[in-house]
């Protein structure tokens, strides 16, 4: 049996749904990040599913665009992890709720 | 030798502006003041070297005239302007007395100024006044010449408030600037209706006589008219506040709080002569709009009757000037209602003798006598400064229109022209039944005028130079003749102001003044409806013209009995009359029913500032207090909300990305549900 469209869209809804909670409800902010990149991936997965229903020539952009999420996201976990350390630095905590200056 | 590039012209005084300003600042901090040798020197050179460039080229011009295009000014699309000069029979005429009677005036201030503090300073805006007016002349397109108008009313507001420690020449100074910007308003939406009609091209003036030609040529003339026609209203309302017309007449008189020599530069060679110059520039325009040079007319003959009998009832000695001139300008401008624009340039040109003579004559006056200006305190001159009487005598002469002097031969010509040129009549109103012929009217009015012309200023002249001085003991020692620096531009003039006519003395079939200008004004001329219709539609609508009806002497005659009739009741009235002491420290200012007629468009100005003082006090209301107060409502309200917004702002960084989520959750599933996207 072939793989149906479906269940990976099914599947990317898992892991994003995971890595949001994961996002949310972790307080260690390393989690927090672990979290985003999870979710970024199963976006990336999503887009593979789909660019499987279309024709061949038609799903390359399906293909490519994760190619771009996946740069940007190996950026965006460099700045992330740095960003968490030089919090660390300032708070010695890696506690999310700690960092509540902003609060209005 | 002719071919001497145009911007040598206003190059110099814009360098001798340059050169004085910059006197005038580095010498500021000294006590002296920078030497007056060398300033004045300086001050009369460079406009003599213009007036010599000028002379050069008048003598060696071609038939059509002279055009430079210097460089680009403005390129943006649907807009372009160049900066070009066009030297051709009027700005030659212009140009001419400009540079000319600008140079002697100069040189008059000379002795005139002599000791002021600002004294570089004068002679640097003095300049400046020259080369905005030779901007204005020499200009090939409005755009340019708008500049120099500009100019020009930047000027006399610099020279009218030069005594600047006196709040009143401020506040007269002001008045000049801001009643001129109300003419200029004019100038601009006149120049607006023209782009609009024929895009940025027909703003210089041979493209504009093109357009107007091809215009009248295609018999298109009633499709535009009333475009063109409130173009020429808008212009004339520019030439209004310039030349001193009603109803934007009231700075002029004021503008006798600058020094006399800017008096007479204002008066005789720049800033009032640009109207008439204008309407003589656009007469092409102004001829097709036969509606518009009617108001022209009438416009010329109010303003001339009615400034003539303020004229009557002034003490100050310079105020009579001023009235006069804004009548004189009233008959040029009758002139070129009744398209007879050459005449009307041709009084320009003698008037600008005969009033720089005057102006210069009283201002010697007032230099004898240590600052008097009040007539009253005057008397018995004549023999005290005969060089000065005799010169202004001459000027009166010419003034009034006594047979062989200057303004006999313009001032007849412009009566001879209104008679037989104007070709206006009303019908069926509820002043007659049948035509009323216009031309008859305003003749009469005219004539009228010259007589009353003649009684106010031989009334300056018999108070000023004959009877017995009225002043006081002390100040009579201390009379004395103008040094020569002043007498002999005033003399230069006077010869002006005696032969100046005599360039177009038509009794005696001399009209070179006509032909100099017939290559400019011809094509005018070509398109008056009177000379371009055939007769029998024109029947319909005018008059014909009946001048060769009428021998010119008959005009030749009346004017001369006008002016004699007016010496006569001059000389009745003032001749052996004793004038009452004035006491101390009176203003010379009319009273009573004479105050009423001077200042009555001071009254009428004053009724409009009100109109817009009220205007403001309605926008005040609307826009400050009833727009401020819903503006202020909104912002509450937006900063009540917002504060009650700030209770979400919850501390947990983690709970609100868990609203941010659910919110765009909440959005999807809005636009899901309402069919937004799928």
């Amino acid at each position: 049996m072939e793989l149906q469209p479906v269940y990976i869209q099914v599947l990317a809804l898992a892991i994003f749904a995971i890595g949001l909670l994961t996002a949310i409800s972790r307080r260690n902010l390393f989690f927090v990040l672990m979290g985003v990149e999870l979710a970024l991936n199963a976006v990336n997965l999503s887009f593979i599913g789909f660019a499987k229903t279309l024709p061949a020539e038609q799903s390359v952009a399906g293909q490519i665009v994760p190619l771009f999420s996946i740069a940007v996201a190996a950026a965006e976990a460099c700045v992330g992890f740095a960003m968490v350390i030089m919090l660390f630095r300032k708070k010695e905590s890696v506690d999310s709720d700690n960092y509540s200056n902003m609060k209005g | 030798m002719t071919n001497l590039p145009l911007w040598l012209i206003p190059l110099f005084p814009l360098v001798a502006t340059l050169l004085l300003g910059t006197i005038a600042v580095v010498s500021s901090g000294s006590k002296k003041g920078p030497a007056e040798g060398i300033v004045g020197g300086l001050a009369v050179i460079f406009p003599a070297m213009s007036f010599a460039v000028v002379a050069i080229l008048a003598f060696g011009m071609p038939e059509a005239g002279i055009r430079e295009t210097l460089c680009n000014w403005i390129d943006i699309p649907l807009f372009r302007a160049d900066i070009g000069f066009l030297f051709d029979g009027l700005s030659r005429i212009m140009l001419l007395f400009v540079t000319g009677i600008g140079t002697l005036i100069a040189m008059y201030s000379i002795g005139y100024m002599h000791g002021d503090r600002g004294f570089a300073r004068f002679f640097a805006y003095i300049n400046l006044f020259l080369f905005s007016m030779i901007v204005l002349v020499l200009s090939d397109s409005l755009l340019l010449t708008f500049l120099g108008w500009e100019g020009v009313g930047l000027c006399s507001y610099l020279l009218i408030g030069f005594w600047n420690k006196d709040l009143a020449n401020c506040k007269a100074a002001n008045k000049a600037f801001i009643v001129n910007r109300v003419g200029d308003i004019g100038f601009l939406l006149g120049m607006l209706c023209l782009v609009t009609v024929g895009g940025s091209g027909i703003l210089n003036y041979d493209a504009l006589v093109a357009f107007v030609g091809m215009i009248v040529n295609g018999g298109h003339v009633d499709l535009v008219l009333p475009v063109l026609s409130l173009t020429c209203i808008l212009f004339f309302i520019g030439c209004t506040g310039k030349s001193a017309q009603i109803p934007l007449l009231t700075w002029l008189p004021d503008a006798m709080a600058g020094p006399t020599p800017v008096s007479a530069l204002i008066h005789a060679a720049t800033m009032v002569t640009s109207g008439v110059y204008l309407v003589a520039r656009l007469s092409s325009l102004f001829v097709i709009c036969p509606d518009v040079l009617n108001v022209v007319l009438v416009v010329g003959a109010l303003t001339a009757f009615w400034a003539a009998f303020a004229g009557l009832f002034q003490n100050d000695i310079k105020k009579v000037l001023a009235y006069s001139t804004i009548s004189q300008l009233g008959y040029m401008f009758m002139a070129a209602g009744v398209s007879a624009f050459d005449a009307s340039i041709f009084h320009v040109f003698t008037h600008a003798f005969f009033k720089a003579s005057l102006f210069l004559g009283a201002g010697a006056v007032i230099h004898a006598l240590g600052g008097e200006q009040d007539m009253r305190k005057m008397g018995g001159l004549i023999k005290k400064t005969p060089v000065t009487a005799c010169v202004m005598i001459f000027a009166f002469f010419a003034i009034i229109g006594f047979p062989g002097f200057a303004g006999f031969w313009s001032k007849d010509l412009i009566l001879e022209h209104i008679y037989t040129d104007c070709n206006w009549v009303f019908t069926g109103t509820w002043l007659a039944d049948g035509a009323v012929p216009m031309n008859k009217i305003f003749y009469v009015v005219g004539l009228f005028t010259a007589v009353v012309t003649a009684v106010y200023m031989g009334r300056l002249i018999i108070m000023t130079f004959f009877g017995s001085y009225r002043g006081s003991k002390e100040s009579e020692a201390h009379i004395h003749e103008a040094p020569a620096v002043m007498l002999i531009p005033m003399i230069v003039l006077t010869f002006g102001s005696v032969f100046g006519g005599y360039l177009w003395a038509d009794s005696i079939g001399i009209t070179f003044f006509r032909d100099s200008l017939a290559s400019v004004l011809g094509a005018a001329e070509a398109f008056d409806p009177a000379v371009r219709l055939s007769p029998e539609i024109f029947l319909d609508e005018f008059v014909p013209r009946t001048g060769a009806h009428v021998n010119p002497v008959i005009f030749a005659a009346l004017g001369t009995a006008a002016a004699l009739l007016g010496m006569f009741i001059a000389w009745k009235g003032w001749g052996k009359a004793r004038i009452p002491e004035i006491p101390k420290g009176a203003s010379s200012a009319p009273e009573g029913y004479a105050a009423g007629w001077t200042f009555l468009w001071d009254y009428v100005h004053g009724f409009f500032v009100k109109c817009v003082f009220v205007a403001a006090w309605i926008c005040d209301m609307v826009v400050d207090k009833i727009l401020q107060a819903v503006q202020w409502t909104v912002g509450a309200i937006v900063t009540i909300l917002g504060d009650g917004a700030t209770v979400f702002q919850v501390r947990k960084v983690r709970l609100q990305v868990a609203f941010s989520i659910l919110g765009v959750a909440a959005l999807v599933l809005v636009v899901l549900l309402t069919g937004g996207i799928v």
